[in-house]
């Protein structure tokens, strides 16, 4: 109950690889690509989505800002998303650091985190033209 | 003679440099569900297994991608009991954006629950599907190729069209020369609402085994579906029919029309007491389907443990022209793996 508390006060970053994502998307954009709705990137390259697991602090918060779920109702979501063929998983990570390294690894890859540490290969994308929200 | 030999080689190496990027596999993972029940019927208690269902999904390269659905269930003919049956295979491509080639067997897309649900139980929102699965009016499976787009526009316009084998068609061959076609579009106007619109048409050829049943005409058959579905937080709502036009030589053209109505709402967080109304309507002289006009109420309570484990307990009234009046209470928990 606690976390869900604190998360409900967190503020969240949204970043990207250098390749695929904008310097700045709509929230309207941003949950369509969260839904699975959306699936490429205007340059093509395919999107790939990275969350924080949904019983960490940031994982309860995006479900609640982006997704307007809880993390079991995101959980289902998913799994039937999947098991209907229409949209691949995101990946879901313990901490900032792996989901960080997976969003500079991978082309494409767009991800939710609280706090931002410069790296070269990741941006942050704007979102209604603020960096946080 | 060495140009063309070159030729042959740069075609080969680029057959090679495909296959291999095709082959690079990047993710893949295997989910399940399972059911098991217990039902009140005919004054005696009785438990039972319900499918075993394991699905497999692939992300082969960039643009292709595979799921797989296998079936474990309860077979009286089988030495074991079991039998295990290919529910769906599906090699996608992604020709631009959402824009997907699909090509291998799959659940028609005719209506939402035949497209949302597949053997994933833990996902019904009742314990058994609608009757008109049960009577066997849409043809659950396709194997053939087509085109499917999701969410394009504000409405979130998505289609389906697929060309395939159609009814009476064996698993690695087809049994005649027709073709089925489903055409199936809808739009997600608002968040957690569907509507949706299909059309199916096939020849189903005299002497062609359908379910074990052998047809004695030569059926042209139609079916138009359209759907309703909206799962919001609190208020469930999933309506659907589908109008049969079956036409034979010999009786002409003959109607059917199947309809379910569900509906529920969530009292508490995990709490969702439902209803579902069934109605199958033959005309006098069908033929093809087996003709047994039949009503049904199903009222019920699902409580979902979490998003991989649901118990539910229904009572189902059936009135059938066939079998007559028939009361069931049925339990199920039924998860995910």
């Amino acid at each position: 109950m606690h976390l869900f508390a604190r998360a409900q006060n967190e503020t969240l970053i949204v970043i990207s690889n250098n390749k695929g994502a904008p310097e700045e998307l709509k929230m309207t954009e941003l949950r369509s690509i969260m839904m699975g709705e959306r699936q490429r990137w205007k340059d093509g390259n395919k999107i790939k989505i990275a969350l924080m697991k949904t019983s960490t602090q940031t994982g309860i918060s995006t479900c609640k800002k982006v997704y307007d779920m809880d993390g079991n109702d995101v959980k289902k979501f998913w799994l039937a998303k999947v098991f209907q063929g229409k949209a691949d998983a995101p990946v879901f990570f313990n901490s900032e650091a792996e989901l960080k390294a997976f969003v500079s690894e991978n082309e494409g890859a767009i991800g939710i985190v609280e706090i931002h540490i410069d790296n070269p290969d990741i941006r942050v994308v704007s979102i209604d033209g603020k960096k946080e929200f | 003679m060495k140009r063309k030999t070159i030729y042959i080689l740069l075609i080969v190496a680029c057959l090679l440099i495909s296959l291999q990027s095709i082959c690079q596999i990047t993710n893949t993972s295997i989910k399940g569900f399972i059911d098991v029940r217990s039902m009140y019927d005919n004054n005696k208690v009785s438990f039972g297994l319900g499918e075993q269902d394991l699905f497999i999904t692939s992300e082969l390269n960039d643009r292709f991608s595979f799921l797989g659905e296998t079936v474990f269930k309860f077979d009286s003919s089988s030495f074991t009991d079991f039998s295990v049956s290919i529910e769906r295979i599906v090699i996608k491509y992604n020709i631009q954006g959402n824009h997907n080639l699909i090509i291998g067997k799959i659940h028609t897309p005719l209506n939402y629950w035949n497209d949302t649900y597949h053997h994933g139980r833990v996902f019904f929102p009742t314990i058994d599907r609608p009757l008109l699965f049960q009577a066997e009016i849409i043809p659950l499976h396709t194997i053939g190729a087509g085109l499917q787009g999701h969410d394009f526009g504000k409405l979130r316009f998505g289609y389906d069209f697929f060309v395939g084998n159609g009814i009476g068609a064996g698993p690695v061959s087809d049994n005649d020369k027709y073709k089925s076609v489903t055409a199936a579009v809808h739009i997600k106007p608002v968040d957690n609402m569907r509507i949706g619109l299909s059309y199916y048409n096939d020849v189903i050829s005299k002497g062609a085994d359908v379910e074990g049943k052998i047809i004695n005409w030569k059926v042209n058959q139609q079916l138009a579906s359209g759907s309703f579905a909206y799962f919001g937080k609190k208020v469930e709502l999933l309506a659907e029919s589908t109008f049969g036009i079956n036409r034979t030589d010999t009786t002409g053209t003959k109607h059917t029309l199947a309809s379910y109505v569900y509906g529920g709402y969530k009292i508490k967080d995990k709490f969702i007491p439902y209803f579902r109304v069934d109605n199958l309507a033959y005309q006098n002289g069908e033929i093809y389907f087996t003709k047994n006009n039949t009503t049904a109420l199903v009222v019920g309570m699902r409580y979902e443990i979490n998003f991989l484990a649901v118990v539910k307990l229904e009572y189902q009234y059936t009135h059938s022209e066939l079998n007559g009046i028939n009361n069931k209470v049925s339990a199920q928990f039924a998860i995910g793996f």
